[in-house]
């Protein structure tokens, strides 16, 4: 009886020495705070809001999601809440999530006066968020696998018979590869596109759950070609993995770029503070640090300077897809409750 | 002066008392279902759904049988004998249950992609998943075979070792730790159908990928509500039957005053068997994934970091587990109360608990962030703080709680209160100096395992933590994506050594002298 009575008697120790050190445990909200929930990855987002606490002295406190598809994640959370909401701003990894935002009545209308110097093409008209540094979705290949000169071009090449059985991409009812389903349907239109996802099947390429796990997997040699965001592929390039990446149809409908959103939410509880953040990352100190970060987010500014070693070409020299970024959240919630969930079933596992 | 009686009193206090613990339970899941309830209209549950039902159901029936197989005999070996490397092999294979499941797959994830195509092609899919699973459900159906045993007192051992040799007491034994080891079969071969993690990273279409393909791919609450709700009357027209043939033998009665433990013999020829079998068990679990976590560490280090986000989220981490810990294992006690003796009222207890298990977090945690969205903020504290973290990780886990509760209550002999009665002692000296102490140390191992379930939580934390205040497995779930591979397996390690840890702590406590 002596174990199990001590046992208790330190948990209930320690359970009551951490309540009594954090007492007050309900969310506080006070001038001197803001409440940030982010979709972009935490490992790259703390960095920036710790660079904001610093210069301002309002205190972050941040709520990060992932893009991996195992959680119901934090879109679900802010329309759930949308009636009294906890967070000030939703710092989006992509515009289809904030415009769907946009869509539930969950943002407010903010127009920043550093969002001048930002192409508007990113942002929404109505100024619900606000498009900055972005990345793009990339063909990522081993070059272990596949020889120089060889390198795949386009998405189409996906469908190559030299890449059969080799080729990998991400569950495309979610993140990132969501949006890049819905912009192909746009570009090639419906039946181009469905030429192209069941192409893809008939070519034996496989669906994975996530980006991260299509990079894991070609840069190990299990697949030659995948198709993911650059930012993984920079990961996987400077662990020193043996991986090359491609802006794919530079010579013909081009590369789908992925901006970060800033939005306001609508009624958060420091709508001020929302506002001093938000300005602060539209500014151009942010997109220089996104560029320097592991993520090597390409900023939308043509008068960022881009670091050294830089691993991609300014945005002035890519040839974007020209997608209507308001109107993919439509798109894509047709898709994903048709075409592109019927497909995942008949050819996930 | 009330009579210590009272506590086994029948009459309609009991089934009003359980049906208010249980509604509690299911509380958090009421918004959603009623959103579906209102919805009305469509009944459709997505055209995939039944196949992934299919795919979940026969993962956590291969799960629950091999849990079984594995975990009943060597939870029996290890209470009954002593072999060589026992000391060793016995915190390896209970290790994995401290630790998340989706650590686990990602671990064997990152091996099988080392080593090549043909073991991945193995390790994914549904046999990837159910080694994944099998990781957390032996170390369950190990400790309560363990406990089950060891409760045995030492004269029954005894006896049954002169009336039949070994072979009879592990026949004995076995018996005896039967119902509580089908029942953590279950337990944890339910868990596996609301878990989504394993099958998305391995590539499996299950129920809780599906559910949450619904909610996070759609949008669709409705939908992902009407998919849980057959989800829980499926595992709940299941559990029936157990939950009716558990009831009952859900406890081992005690032999009056046979309260010394058993003497734990060595084993020779015999024991080295029993050591090569844990040594397969502990690389299986353990080893081999563990090696997948660690194996970038090879390429360079991180713990600068890793200690960072330790230190950040380590007491957010202690207090929703101990938190949740504490409010299962006083909903548990409560309910085995009501429960009583009567075996009606466990079976139900038990179906819907095995029930409640079975439904995704997300469902229980979206409908509290419904809830508190339309609460005026005075019940901040109550619907968005820390503590409602910890209060709906304890329903979540309260079946846990409530099967160990209702196990040590039945144990408790009715003669007991039969001679205190008798002796007119007063039910308040009657629950401090008899109920309590006897009760202690089920509710200590229900408040350390739920604790231990909790932490490994990232789905209700990730819904429901106040903004700030993260756990340390949400953590490395949010940075697993896309952080170096160095910082991710310094993190990972760090978890290990704080599971380890834990077990070696265990390990060294004063264990109470031999009687």
């Amino acid at each position: 009886m002596l174990r199990t009575d001590c046992i208790l008697s330190v948990l209930v120790l320690v359970l009551v020495a951490v309540v009594g050190i954090h007492a007050p445990g309900c969310a506080r909200q006070s001038t001197s705070e803001v409440v940030i929930y982010t979709s972009v990855d935490e490992v790259f987002a703390r960095p920036i809001c710790e660079q904001f606490q610093r210069q301002t002295g309002i205190q972050v406190r941040l709520v990060p999601d992932t893009e991996e598809t195992k959680s119901t994640g934090l879109v679900n959370r802010l329309i759930a809440e949308k009636g009294r909401p906890q967070a000030d701003v939703f710092w989006s990894g992509d515009p289809v999530r904030a415009a769907i935002l946009k869509r539930n009545g969950v943002s407010a209308p903010y127009r920043s006066a550093e969002a001048d110097k930002l192409p508007a093409g990113f942002s929404d008209p109505d100024g619900h968020w606000t498009g900055f540094s972005a990345r793009a979705r990339v063909l990522i290949y081993n070059t272990t696998r596949v020889p120089a000169g060889q390198e795949p071009k386009s998405v189409m090449d996906l469908l190559d018979p030299r890449f059969q059985g080799q080729v990998c991409i991400a569950n495309p009812l979610f993140g990132t590869t969501s949006m890049h389903a819905a912009a192909l349907f746009e570009s090639l239109g419906d039946a181009g596109a469905r030429k192209f996802f069941e192409g893809l099947i008939a070519n034996g390429g496989k669906i994975l759950s996530s980006n991260g796990e299509v990079r894991r997997r070609v840069a190990n040699g299990e697949y030659a070609v995948g198709l993911t965001d650059s930012d993984d592929f920079n990961v996987a390039r400077l662990e020193g993995k043996p991986v090359g990446g491609v802006f794919p149809d530079q010579e013909g409908m081009g590369v789908v770029l992925v901006p970060n959103c800033a939005l306001l939410v609508a009624n958060g509880p420091n709508a001020e503070n929302g506002k001093r953040f938000v300005d602060f990352l539209l500014q151009a100190g942010t997109e220089a640090a996104l560029a320097r970060s592991g993520a090597a987010q390409i900023p939308l500014r043509t008068d960022v300077p881009l670091p050294e070693g830089f691993p991609f070409p300014p945005i002035d020299k890519l040839k974007a897809m020209p997608v209507d970024y308001a109107r993919l959240a439509t798109r894509l919630e047709e898709l994903s409750r048709g075409f592109l969930k019927e497909w995942v079933d008949r050819n996930g596992r | 002066m009330i009579s210590c009686w009272w506590l086994e009193r029948p009459g309609g206090w009991r089934a009003l008392g359980v049906g208010a613990v249980l509604t509690l339970a299911a509380l958090p899941a009421v918004p959603l279902f009623l959103e579906v309830v209102l919805a009305g209209g469509r009944l459709s549950l997505g055209s995939a759904f039944g196949t992934a039902l299919g795919s979940s159901f026969l993962v956590a029936i291969l799960t629950g049988l091999l849990a079984f197989g594995l975990g009943l005999p060597a939870g029996v070996l290890s209470a009954l004998y002593e072999f060589p490397g026992r000391a060793l092999l016995l915190p390896l294979a209970v290790l994995p249950a401290l630790v998340p499941s989706f650590l686990w797959a990602i671990g064997w994830a990152s091996l099988s992609a080392r080593i090549g195509p043909a073991v991945t092609d193995f390790i994914s899919g549904q046999a990837g998943c159910v080694l994944v699973f099998l990781a957390g459900a032996v170390p369950l159906v190990l400790i309560a075979s363990y406990v089950a045993t060891i409760g045995l007192g030492g004269s029954q051992i005894d006896a049954a070792r002169l009336a039949g040799g070994d072979r009879a007491v592990l026949r004995y034994a076995s018996g005896a730790a039967a119902v509580p080891a089908v029942l953590a079969a279950a337990l944890s071969a339910i868990l596996t159908l609301s878990d989504p993690g394993p099958g998305q990273i391995l590539g499996v279409r299950t129920a809780a990928s599906e559910v949450l393909t619904s909610f996070s791919a759609l949008y669709d609450f409705p939908l992902a509500g009407r998919q849980c709700a057959v989800l829980g009357m499926l595992v709940l027209l299941l559990a029936a039957p157990l939950a009716w043939l558990a009831a009952p033998r859900l406890s081992v009665q005690l032999m009056a005053r046979q309260t010394g433990s058993p003497r734990r013999p060595g084993l020779r020829r015999a024991g080295i068997g029993i050591t090569a079998g844990f040594a397969f068990l502990a690389a299986g679990t353990v080893l081999m994934p563990g090696l997948g976590l660690v194996l970038p560490l090879l390429r360079g280090t991180d713990f600068v970091q890793a200690l960072g986000v330790v230190r950040r989220t380590g007491a957010d981490t202690l207090l929703y587990a101990g938190g949740a810990g504490a409010v299962a294992t006083g909903l548990g006690l409560l309910l085995a109360l009501f429960a009583g003796r009567d075996n009606r009222l466990r079976s139900l207890c038990l179906g819907t608990c095995l029930a409640i298990l079975a439904l995704p977090p997300a469902l229980g945690s979206l409908g509290i962030v419904h809830l508190a969205a339309r609460a005026p903020a005075w019940a901040d504290p109550l619907l968005r703080s820390r503590a409602t973290v910890c209060f709906v990780l304890g329903l979540r886990f309260l079946p846990v709680a409530a099967v160990l509760a209702m196990r040590a209550w039945q144990s408790m002999p009715i003669s007991w209160v039969q001679a205190a009665e008798l002796h007119g002692v007063p039910l308040a000296r009657y629950v401090t100096k008899v109920v309590i102490p006897f009760l202690r140390p089920t509710a200590a191992a229900a408040l350390a395992l739920v604790a231990l379930l909790a932490t490994a939580d990232v789905g209700t934390v990730l819904l429901l933590h106040p903004p700030g205040k993260t756990s340390f497995s949400l953590a490395i779930f949010t940075v697993m994506a896309n952080a170096p591979e160095s910082l991710v397996a310094s993190l990972c390690l760090a978890y290990l050594a704080w599971a380890g840890g834990l077990l070696a702590l265990a390990r060294a406590w004063p264990r109470r002298p031999a009687r």
